[in-house]
């Protein structure tokens, strides 16, 4: 048995396409959505600047009343700076690049830009925020005035009310549900390597396999020492990823390393079991089985929200049992419940899914390669 | 050693092996010839219990074939058709990983291992992946890794396709040295010179069937040519060919581009007949050649066709 072992392992190591798919790929998909999706969110806040330049014509309680919002709109936000500037220095700081627009304060504001963008948009919005208040006010002044001083007060008590928080408390880090997506579908990906064991082991696909079953071992202790090296590979292939996820790109991963394995371990399970069972139904060629494989893992992936999150909250809402049946959303689901719900008990449910798969997957591929005559060969 | 009785095999409406039949003995060369497609390899998946069969029974050593019968498995060394080794291993662990299916106690398989080696002329190639090496070195590889275990019983199908002529002779060379060891040895082959160089006993295959079986000798024995004379550069008229066919031990005349083949019978003198005819005539003649039947004749006298056909 030790030799049968040490064999696989030797060949399945040294094989770089077997490598590469459920181990390289991962991890270059991970770093390099890390680098694109995972930034977006500090790119985003980057802080506006404006210059404010006192209306000319001396309207001083239209520039005193934007001024004051303007002041603020900085203090409850890192969002916007502004700075009061003569009209030439703000027109050269817009010049330079150095302010992103020029409010000019008055009864009538305004802003000057000198190019678009997200920078220009946001001036856009608060000064349309300011003149939508100003005109509410106007119209309370006109037609309530004894409620001009409890709606003054309403409009400088406004504050957001919504408010991002995680049932568990633990994050809301949005983009966390790709690398979930990810780890499911690289757990799915071991259907390379399983595919690779049965290619050695069914008499009707090579002629290795065929010498191999000639051979006087017994059927299970080959499929044993194959599953256990093949299981046992991707097992640390996931390790590995999800170490890196957490500790190198150090992404909001809270729960602890050792809680999440349990789920990796069944998803590597499931991702090598799969592997074998497509390679072993039917006699179609080697590429449409990794056709096969690739449609698979790909098409659960997506499911499961790896290249747009909301298609898995789009699943849960028209099909749910679609992503209970789903080995790679299970996975994403079991790995956002530890990291972002803490609930033990979905959690547990979705183990109980990933183990039962586990089984159903193991039995059906034993019951398929463990065949010793073939119709053909 | 081989006993196979009625064997059928049929792949749809396709009879691979019809009521096929076969008697090895112990210690024997034992060749297996036909033409692609005629159930070689049919047979040889059938005898490993890789393959399914609808009629039949197949004994080995004995005892009934079947996928569980590991202590007959044991004994049984299997070099296929298509190369068959790992191409992440080099060529001392791929010989070492096989031998290792059959043989657990480590100290001895390293002696086998190197034996093995030296057989197949590797020694120079022990550390060197099978992609880089040329096809007459995976050859030898391949028959390495299926007989390093010393079995008693070696079956090796179209072990030389598309080998070198060098290479080809060592192998060859090789599997008469396996069989002086003690080894029965089973080998299909189409290409009839090899069989008839190294077999003792030869079954003629074709459509599932086989459809004579001996030493080389009995097989061209059960045949009516004894004799393929051929006589280059030779001019003759219509009436002088029918001459020949009337000659004593002709049996069939062929005349194509001056070229002139005459069958005879089994005798001692039929060469000297034609010759004289021609003298007698004043027929100037070229080159003369004299053939004993093949296995090929045999085959196209029982067939009606060429064993390469």
């Amino acid at each position: 048995m030790m030799h049968l072992i040490k064999y696989s392992l030797l060949t399945k190591l040294r094989n770089r396409s077997l490598i590469f798919w459920p181990l390289i790929f991962p991890f270059v998909l991970a770093t390099v959505m890390y680098f694109s999706i995972g930034q977006i969110g500090e790119a985003d806040f980057e802080t506006v600047r404006a210059a404010v330049v006192a209306d000319e014509g001396g309207e001083l309680s239209g520039t005193e009343s934007f001024s004051s919002y303007l002041e603020a709109m900085e203090e409850s936000s890192d969002m916007m700076l502004a700075e009061e500037m003569t009209r030439k220095e703000a027109l050269d700081a817009l010049e330079k690049g150095e302010v992103d627009g020029i409010f000019y304060s008055g009864e009538n504001p305004s802003l000057t830009v000198s190019t678009t963008g997200f920078a220009q948009t946001i001036l856009q919005m608060v000064l349309e925020s300011y003149m939508e208040g100003k005109e509410t006010l106007e119209d309370v002044a006109a037609l309530h005035p004894e409620g001009m001083e409890s709606a003054v007060n309403q409009m400088g008590e406004y504050t957001d009310t919504v408010e991002q928080v995680s049932l568990g408390g633990r994050t809301t880090d949005g983009t966390a549900q790709f690398f979930y997506a990810l780890i499911g579908m690289a757990c799915l990906y071991g259907c390379f390597i399983g595919y690779s064991s049965a290619m050695e082991m069914q008499a009707n696909l090579t002629p290795l396999a065929a010498r191999r079953c000639a051979g006087p071992v017994h059927r299970l202790k080959m499929i044993l020492a194959e599953t256990a090296v093949s299981f046992g590979i991707h097992f640390v292939n996931m390790s590995l990823l999800l170490a890196y996820m957490k500790y190198i790109l150090k992404l909001e991963f809270t729960g602890s390393f050792l809680e999440m394995l349990p789920a990796v371990f069944m998803g590597s399970m499931i991702g090598v079991t799969m592997g074998m069972f497509i390679t072993s139904v039917g006699r179609m060629g080697e590429g449409v089985k990794i056709g096969i494989m690739i449609g698979v893992s790909m098409a659960m992936s997506f499911l499961a929200g790896l290249m747009n999150a909301d298609v898995k909250n789009a699943v849960d809402r028209t099909a749910p049992l679609l992503n209970r049946i789903n080995p790679a959303a299970v996975i994403s689901d079991a790995l956002y419940c530890l990291n972002v719900y803490d609930a033990p008990e979905r959690y547990a449910q979705d183990m109980v899914i990933l183990a039962v798969m586990c089984v159903l997957l193991t039995a059906g591929t034993y019951l398929l390669i463990r065949r010793e005559r073939y119709g053909s060969i | 050693m081989i006993k196979i009785e009625n064997l059928v095999k049929r792949y749809g409406n396709t009879v691979a092996l019809d009521h096929f039949n076969l008697n090895v003995k112990e210690g024997e060369i034992f060749g297996l010839l036909g033409p692609n497609g005629s159930g070689k390899t049919t047979a040889i998946n059938c005898m490993l219990a890789l393959l399914k069969f609808d009629r039949g029974s197949i004994k080995i050593m004995g005892e009934e074939m079947a996928p569980d019968n590991y202590r007959v498995k044991r004994q049984i060394g299997i070099v296929m058709q298509d190369v068959a080794v790992f191409e992440e291993l080099n060529v001392r662990d791929n010989i070492d990983y096989f031998c290792s299916l059959y043989v657990s106690d480590k100290g001895k398989r390293k002696e086998l291992v190197e034996e093995a080696i030296r057989f197949a002329g590797l020694e120079d190639y022990r550390k060197a992946y099978p992609k880089k090496l040329s096809g007459g070195l995976l050859r030898r590889l391949n028959i390495a890794c299926g007989v390093a275990h010393k079995p008693r019983l070696i079956i090796l199908d179209e072990p030389t396709v598309a080998v070198d002529p060098q290479s080809r002779n060592r192998i060859l060379e090789g599997i008469c040295e396996l069989s002086r060891q003690g080894s029965t040895i089973v080998y299909t082959s189409h290409y009839m010179e090899e069989v008839e160089q190294i077999c003792t006993r030869i079954a003629i295959m074709d459509h599932g069937r086989e459809i004579a079986v001996g030493t080389k000798e009995e097989l061209k024995s059960m045949i009516k040519t004894g004799e393929t004379v051929t006589i280059e550069a030779v001019i003759l008229a219509g009436e002088e060919l029918e001459r020949v066919r009337e000659l004593p031990g002709v049996y069939e005349v062929r005349y194509e581009g001056q070229t002139l083949t005459v069958k005879c019978t089994k005798g001692k003198h039929n060469l000297i007949h034609i010759l004289n005819f021609l003298n007698e005539r004043e027929i100037p003649f070229g080159r003369v050649f004299s053939e004993l039947p093949t296995l090929n004749d045999v085959f196209l006298e029982i067939t009606g066709k060429q064993l390469r056909d």
